[in-house]
């Protein structure tokens, strides 16, 4: 161990490395190699936390995990096997979630400095912030496929992790999913909605019946159909039967209804009722909703009308390639003929209705979580999807495409995370001999810019954002919300521990000393249906937000902004740091994106999932809801900021390879290897899905909302 | 040509599993040349053991490791394959073990005999070869032996937390993808409107890159700026050349090391430029460093057996004291 040889390290050094105390957040592909440097270096008291278990997938790059340790806890293998390069050194490992409320204030002061190796943005803030109250240093990094970054968090003197806007996921409005989808990836949300909606959490948000609140069916339809959605069951999450063949009669039947009895049924407890009958299923799915959709003929004016599926007569050819020769590639990339999608789903469904039916007779209530990695969750959205598609005349995917689109995969190998864990430990070294200023924020690239550079640091620390709503000495920020629509409810949920991530929030009206939201289950929970205005909350109004476990108080100042219409893509809500930045801007073009001060690359680790949420339920997607650029920055600043950024879109321009000497690159004239031009297709649409070039890191986490909570644990049958 | 190789047989569904998320980043092709590529690694430092670590994870066909040397107290630094109660064994056998672990699809072995035993043609069964801890004239003599059988040749090293990778790929083809944004016509299933979307184009293009031999880089007299880690490691080089081994951390300061500084400064007019690195940690060899360094390499040579994305021409640096990395080209005629 190199603490353990005088001449490796200064003195200094190898003294603080031999006394100081660590803490490693994740032990995945990043966190298996911060581990090995240290033991290696010679750290004496390491303990690393992470709440996963490990999969075969996680293999090709997790090296201290091995095929026998599938399943098991990383925190525990990841220790056991580091044991192993030196049995003295003193590891301590949790099979948990950091953000539980067990790692508090007092956990993380004990530690000489913390290293982040997450995959999502909710255990990132929530690290960020304990290490902001606690005043330790956190090195914080993440890797995209080749790309990856190292940068410090040090309480005043860098920036925090949240003190630059962080791109904002992909959202898509609700009626393109549910009426009119024009993309592969529509019809692949559509899917996963769908899966939650028979097997899954009844999500409202995530209807997956034709929307007659579509805005573009006007006229008397529209009318009409609104009235269903907001009548007095105001429940979204169910959907209209109508008979096979009448669609539209049957809906107007059903109007007529509405002032009688209706008879509605939620979508699992008619799957139920059908024993999940693959047949019936298929032909509401993917017949009868359509034609009801079909009924809806403004929509399609302008568009390319679905075509209805017969159950009976599935077509069986494959565009592009006869039936008969078998395209070379993984089983996964084989593209599915409509019929062989109907007997996916026949199966899935079969299969999926058992396993739900089994995990409900020991829990009742109980249901599956969709898990790409599980064979039939992801048989069904693949099936889904391509027959969604197929209907709306969109090209299909193979399930291999499907996967990576619907489990949001980020492609992560061992080489970039170990470069990335190498500077990390590099960073530790420079704390550790109290040279913060030299952790400059270090970023690697697939190919070297323009100054030859490959691992590119920056010039110095970047200083803190002043205005920051974590970081700043008292943190502020204003909420832009329609408050005689949002309720306290929302407020709680969508806003302060979905958007702005508080584990568990104290909200409290400043001036008046009315608690409106307590984190003390049972005092408040009368406010949850009333909307803000109600409680008196106004234009105007001053809110003390505080989180007793992140240590983090938050004053926000509500600003009254109209509920946007329904096919409006812009969110319910916004929350910025400054009201400027809600006026609107001339020179900002909608197209642009977030600005990152340099343009980092995006940080994520693992292949976990970030949702593609609609944007009804989305807490922020727009550009607008985050401050453009930073008026506080200085003009040096900001000159390196564009320099980095031209670069930063360089690497994702391959035409702009830097080549030294021409004569020693031949273009063979774009000669095209089919099989090669195939594959490459994949990753890189697939890359262009997150916001390609500006910083920050993926939600790792399914579900917003609870993504700060223990995932649950997979409970599909394998 | 970019090998074609038609014949070789499809993944496994447990390969396809395994290597799910690199196949999502280089796809099936490289995937297959990987697993058919034999690779040789000499030398097992700790900078090695990370090259090997990175390509048995990726799923190439063999790795050999070749070393008469034994495992030194300076190894249990960085060298994570070989496990500390191995001490006075050979370090290619010792590492063996926990190499296999890694990925029981690779067929790892354990050569001891000194590489400059080994005849010429010993080389040409590998499509790699990866050497590290050579002096210059081992080095030249290699990587000739490669260019004789158009073997892919790297050679890399670590010295406490300095370290460089140096690439003689002989005429190397490759492909790459290229990006063109280009505006797309609303498809007629699409939304309404004049709406025009932007949408990148990727096409794969053939390249071909020619390297030069390792000798060339030796005396190289027109620098870029800020490459000052160049003249580390010739000083380095030029040590062990003379001594036929690295300096030890227990000879931090000594003399023979400052002897091949000072030949340096005075040969390029220094002054004072590199003061820094030399007065740094350049002993055994520090585990991020090694980490840094041997994710390069490993990505290098992951690179050239796919034949897939530009290798780097030729020479990458590290520069422990500002963390940045950087690619030269050296040594064109």
């Amino acid at each position: 161990m190199a603490a353990s040889i005088s001449g490796v390290f200064s003195e200094s050094l190898q003294n603080a490395i031999l006394q100081c105390k660590v803490l490693i957040v994740g032990a995945g592909g990043i966190g298996c190699e911060i581990l090995k440097n240290l033991v290696m270096t010679g750290f004496n008291d390491i303990e690393i936390i992470d709440l996963d278990t490990i999969d075969v997938s996680n293999l090709n790059r997790q090296f201290l995990f091995h095929k026998q340790h599938v399943g098991k806890s990383k925190a525990a293998v990841a220790k056991e096997t580091a044991l192993t390069f030196n049995p003295d050194v003193k590891i301590v490992h949790y099979h948990d979630s950091i953000t539980s409320s067990d790692y508090g204030l007092s956990f993380f002061k004990k530690f000489t400095l913390v290293m982040n190796a997450l995959d999502n943005r909710a255990a990132r803030n929530h690290v960020n912030r304990m290490c902001l109250a606690a005043d330790v240093p956190l090195i914080e990094s993440g890797t995209a496929g080749y790309e990856g970054q190292v940068e410090l968090i040090k309480k005043g003197l860098s920036q925090c992790y949240e003190c630059t806007p962080k791109a904002a996921q992909k959202t898509f409005p609700g009626c393109t999913i549910r009426n009119t989808p024009s993309e592969p990836i529509h019809c692949i949300v559509w899917a996963k909605h769908l899966f939650n909606q028979l097997f899954g959490e009844d999500d409202p948000d995530q209807d997956v019946s034709p929307d007659t609140a579509d805005p573009e069916a006007a006229g008397k339809q529209r009318v009409l159909f609104q009235k269903w959605d907001f009548n007095v069951f105001g429940v979204f999450n169910e959907i209209l039967f109508f008979l096979p063949d009448t669609a539209a009669e049957g809906a107007l039947q059903n109007e007529s209804n509405d002032k009688g009895n209706v008879d509605r049924v939620s979508t699992r407890g008619w799957a139920e009722n059908c024993d999940y009958d693959a047949e019936k299923l298929f032909t509401k799915l993917f017949h009868d909703d359509i034609k009801y959709l079909l009924s809806m003929d403004n929509l399609w004016k302008k568009r390319r009308p679905p075509t209805p599926l017969d159950w009976s007569y599935l077509p069986d050819g494959v565009a592009g390639c006869s039936k008969d020769t078998m395209e070379s590639g993984l089983k996964d990339q084989q593209q599915w003929s409509i019929a062989k999608c109907g007997s996916v789903f026949k199966e899935a469904v079969a299969n999926l209705s058992k396993a739900l039916k089994t995990c409900q007779e020991t829990s009742p209530g109980d249901h599956l979580v969709w898990d790409k990695d599980d064979q039939n969750a992801m048989d069904f959205v693949a099936a889904c999807a391509n027959i969604r598609a197929h209907i709306f005349g969109i090209p299909q995917k193979t399930r291999f495409d499907i996967k990576s689109m619907a489990g949001n995969i980020i492609p992560a190998i061992a080489t970039t995370n170990a470069i990335i864990a190498g500077v990390v430990v590099l960073h530790a070294f420079r704390i550790l001999e109290h040279n913060l200023k030299a952790c400059r924020s270090v970023y690697l690239r697939l190919k070297m810019n323009h100054r030859n550079q490959l691992l590119v640091p920056e010039k110095f620390v970047n200083p803190p954002n002043p205005k920051c709503y974590v970081c700043a000495p008292t943190p502020q920020a204003v909420l832009a919300a329609d408050t005689t629509k949002m309720t306290i409810k929302e407020l709680d949920e969508t806003v302060l521990k979905a958007r702005l991530n508080m584990i568990a929030p104290d909200v409290m009206i400043d001036g008046k000393g009315i608690v409106v939201i307590s984190s003390e289950e049972g005092e408040t929970e009368g406010n949850n249906e009333k909307t803000l205005e109600q409680v008196g909350i106004r234009d105007g109004t001053v809110l003390k937000v505080d989180d007793f476990h992140q240590n983090y108080s938050l004053t926000v100042t509500v600003l009254q902004r109209e509920q946007p219409s329904v096919k409006d893509e812009s969110p319910d809500f916004l929350i910025v740091a400054d009201d400027e930045d809600l006026k609107p801007k001339e020179d900002i073009t909608i197209s642009e994106k977030p600005s990152t001060s340099n343009g980092k690359v995006e940080k994520v680790e693992d292949d976990d999932d970030i949702d593609i949420v609609e944007t009804e339920i989305s807490p922020s997607t727009s550009e607008a809801d985050v401050p453009k650029k930073r008026k506080t920055e200085s003009p040096t600043n900001n000159t390196i900021n564009k320099k980095r950024k031209v670069e930063t879109n360089n690497q994702h321009d391959d035409d702009v390879c830097i080549i030294e000497d021409d004569r020693e690159v031949e273009k063979v004239a774009l000669s095209v290897l089919p099989a090669i031009e195939e594959k490459i297709l994949t990753p890189r649409k697939y890359k262009s899905l997150p916001d390609d070039d500006c910083s920050i890191v993926y939600d790792g986490n399914e579900d917003q909302s609870t993504a700060s909570s223990p995932k649950r644990s997979k409970q599909l049958a394998k | 040509m970019v090998d074609q190789r038609d014949d070789i047989i499809e993944l496994t569904d447990a390969e396809a599993e395994l290597y799910d998320r690199q196949i999502r980043l280089w796809g099936l092709e490289s995937q297959k040349r990987l697993r058919s590529a034999n690779i040789l690694l000499a030398g097992l430092n700790g900078f090695i053991a990370e090259v090997a670590k990175n390509i048995i994870l990726a799923g190439v066909k063999s790795v050999t490791f070749l070393d008469h040397r034994d495992l030194r107290i300076e190894d249990t630094c960085s060298q994570f394959l070989a496990p500390k109660t191995q001490l006075g064994k050979n370090r290619a056998e010792a590492s063996l073990q926990k190499a296999q672990n890694l990925n029981p699809m690779v067929v790892v072995s354990a050569d001891t005999e000194k590489i400059d035993d080994k005849p010429d043609s010993f080389f040409k069964n590998f499509d790699v070869v990866c050497v590290s801890e050579c002096t210059i004239t081992q080095i030249q003599r290699i990587n000739a032996a490669c260019r004789k059988y158009n073997v892919k040749f790297f050679v890399g090293d670590v010295w406490g937390s300095f370290g460089y990778t140096f690439a003689d790929l002989g005429t190397h083809e490759f492909v790459e993808d290229v990006v063109q944004s280009k505006k797309m016509q609303v498809s007629e299933g699409g939304e309404p409107g004049g709406k025009g979307k932007f949408e990148n184009i990727v096409t794969t293009v053939k390249r071909t890159i020619k390297f030069t031999p390792f000798d060339n880089i030796l005396n190289a007299q027109k620098l870029p700026k800020e490459s000052e880690t160049y003249y580390l490691l010739r000083i380095m080089l030029n040590y062990r050349e003379k001594y036929g081994t690295d300096p030890l951390p227990s000879e931090r300061d000594n003399e023979n090391l400052k002897n091949e500084v000072t030949a340096i400064i005075e040969k390029y007019n220094l002054c004072d430029s590199i003061n820094n690195l030399v007065t740094g940690d350049l002993y055994a060899q520090i585990s991020p460093v090694c980490a840094i360094v041997g994710g390069v390499m490993g990505q290098e040579i992951i690179k050239t057996v796919s034949q897939k994305e530009a290798p780097h021409n030729n020479l990458f640096l590290f520069n422990p004291d500002t963390m940045c990395g950087k690619i030269l080209n050296l040594g064109k005629k």
